[in-house]
């Protein structure tokens, strides 16, 4: 099977500082791939390359086999890559639908239409794909709640919610339990291995019981370069990641010269 | 179909079928208020022909509303395109007309000049944000007047385009003068409304036209875009819209708009005054704007009708004319910060809100 999505020699570098080097990484279709790393291991600038928020300093993406490295944030969303933000980044004074709605409209409407004399809600396509999106989540109880008010695990899975509306074939999942009570979490995972059936899920976690529980491989980052990449076991038993994580660096930085 | 699906399609019938009613409202309350204003204006005592230049100026600031208000971009710049199409307008009703200045063919040339202004402009402009924007765009209109002031055969330098034809507006076959005077009107305690020409009938009706377009393109699809990005932009791009393509947009048609405005104002007026396309021009839309207030169909041009028409009357009477226009401003902000018509809608809704709640109280 071909790669969905890979990069090779993706570097990331702010000022002298490398927050990604020379990242080697690949996601097969289907897959739920966690990407983990102690604290400024550089994986959300990984996530914010991979789904252009920022350009990358080096190296190339690819995905389904074609060259997005230079492609735009909103072109990616339309070749099929959303994100779910670690900070939920929702339309505060919006509605919780009308939230969902941009999505849909994004989605169904492409990157610019100058349609000044039609409004969006002949697009019954638009209405179909919000609702769905805020049943899966299940949002609709509070749709018509403005978003600025609703709980910190409603937001964050109204942000979840906004990603699925565009329709992704790769979700882009950062940090999406932090913060949230174990009931929401609970929940929160759940849902997440549905969504993996669905789609090809990369999430960042610091949860690692979440994470060893749900996914199908994990690719470890230390100080932004791929420390480890296997199966959950095959990454509990890595002396390298647990030298990473307890925090003692030389090892790590012994073997990247 | 799922239970998600017939939910949303009998939402967008419901949503489409109110539509109407406030449709023919909003026309039915412009075209009152429309008609009254020469009255009202007379009434307290405005100069006639104060109405036809309010109602053409008030365009450009309608225009100037679509960016600061809807698109969220606060431009210095709108004079450029005030301006520039009142030169436009003056230069080929002056030279290209071959002794019968039209109309149509006039105003035709200056939209499509500051559109095409507009879009090259945008093209740099958009890239930027906030101050950045804006210090941008008043650079452009600076450069803007520096050429109109140099280009001295054609625009008649700092003293501007004096004397420019009166125009004739071809109109299935035969061709109207605007010049025309309406019957005069008796009325009563408040004096004889004589003065009003056919200049009038015709602002007022683009006027109209112009706050219909308006209001249907900020209901639009493209509306509710634009008000997305404004909200937040970086959620936008998340979601698969281009941002700065949109902000080009909005600023197209908004210059397109001053463009407009402007060019009317010129073949109303004859005259094309340097300082039409000068930086305190562009400062005034920022006022008119934000006095009447943004983010609504009518403030521009409310705020546009109460500037002008209190410049009027205390230009006459003392030379501190700036200095009150500039505690009008101050004041508002402090005070209505939301504008005149702004404060008006609020007051409206929190009434509407308690009406709502004593009713559902049983």
């Amino acid at each position: 099977m071909s790669a969905l999505l890979e990069t090779h020699g993706l570097s990331k570098t702010f000022g002298h500082f490398a927050a990604n080097a020379q990242i080697d990484f690949s996601v097969e279709p289907g897959e739920l791939r966690a990407v983990i790393g102690p604290n400024g291991a550089g994986k959300t600038t990984f996530f914010n390359v991979l789904g252009g928020t920022t350009p990358a300093s080096a190296g190339t993406i690819r995905f389904k086999g074609r060259d997005v490295t230079h492609a735009g944030g909103y072109r990616r969303v339309h070749l099929g890559i959303a994100k779910a933000f670690q900070t939920a980044n929702l339309y505060p004074e919006q509605t919780v639908r009308q939230n969902a709605r941009y999505a849909a409209l994004g989605h169904v409407q492409g990157p610019f239409a100058l349609e000044v004399f039609r409004r969006s809600q002949r697009l019954a396509a638009v209405d179909a794909a919000a609702e769905r999106a805020l049943a899966r989540l299940e949002l609709t109880g509070v749709a018509e709640q403005r978003c600025g008010d609703l709980s910190h695990g409603d937001k964050k899975r109204l942000d979840i919610a906004i990603a699925l509306a565009t329709e992704p074939e790769v979700l882009l999942l950062d940090e999406p339990v932090a913060g949230m009570s174990r009931d929401e979490a609970r929940k929160t995972e759940l849902l997440i291995r549905k969504l993996a059936a669905e789609m090809t899920v990369l999430i960042i976690e610091h949860d690692m019981d979440l994470i060893m529980g749900i996914s199908d491989s994990i690719t470890v980052l230390h100080q932004g370069h791929v420390l480890a990449t296997g199966t959950p076991l095959e990454i509990r038993e890595n002396p390298r990641v647990q030298e990473a994580y307890l925090g003692g660096h030389s090892q790590a930085e012994l073997a990247h010269g | 179909m799922s239970a998600a699906d017939v939910g949303a399609v009998s939402l967008a019938r419901r949503r489409r079928s109110v539509l109407a009613v406030h449709d023919l409202r909003f026309v039915a309350l412009t075209v009152l208020g429309l008609a009254a204003f020469p009255f009202v204006l007379h009434a307290l005592g405005g100069y006639s022909g104060l109405a036809t230049q309010i109602l053409l100026t008030g365009i450009a600031a309608i225009g100037f509303n679509l960016l600061l208000g809807y698109a969220g971009m606060l431009s210095y710049g709108q004079a450029m395109f005030y301006g520039g199409g009142g030169y436009v307008a003056g230069i080929v009703a002056t030279r290209f007309a071959g002794g019968h200045p039209n109309l149509w063919l006039a105003v035709l040339a200056a939209v499509v000049t500051t559109a095409l202004l507009a879009f090259c402009v945008g093209l740099l402009v958009t890239r930027l944000y906030g101050i950045y924007f804006a210090l941008l765009t008043l650079a452009f209109a600076q450069m803007v007047f520096f050429v109109v002031e140099q280009a001295r055969d054609w625009t008649n330098g700092d003293d501007g385009m004096q004397n420019v034809p009166t125009v004739g507006m071809p109109f299935f076959g035969s061709t109207i003068d605007l010049n025309t005077g309406l019957p005069a009107l008796d009325l009563g305690p408040f004096g004889n409304l004589s003065d009003v020409k056919l200049w009038y009938v015709f602002a007022a009706l683009v006027t109209l036209l112009v706050l219909w377009f308006t209001r249907v393109l900020v209901r639009s699809q493209f509306g509710e875009v634009l008000g997305a990005i404004r909200e937040n932009e970086e959620r936008s791009t998340f979601v698969g819209f281009s941002p700065r393509l949109y902000r080009l947009a909005a600023f197209v048609i908004a210059g397109a708009l001053g463009g407009l405005s402007g060019a009317l104002r010129a073949l109303f007026d004859a005259t094309v005054p340097i300082d039409s396309v000068g930086i305190d021009r562009s400062g005034s839309f920022v006022i008119f704007t934000i006095v009447g207030g943004v983010q609504t169909i009518f403030g521009p041009l409310v705020g546009t009708g109460v500037i002008m028409y209190l410049q009027n009357v205390i230009s006459g009477k003392t030379d501190a004319w700036r200095l009150i226009e500039g505690l009008i401003f101050v004041l508002v902000i402090v005070f209505l910060p939301s504008g005149i018509v702004g404060t008006l809608l609020k007051r409206r809704r929190t009434r509407k809100q308690l009406l709502d709640t004593v009713k559902a109280t049983p």
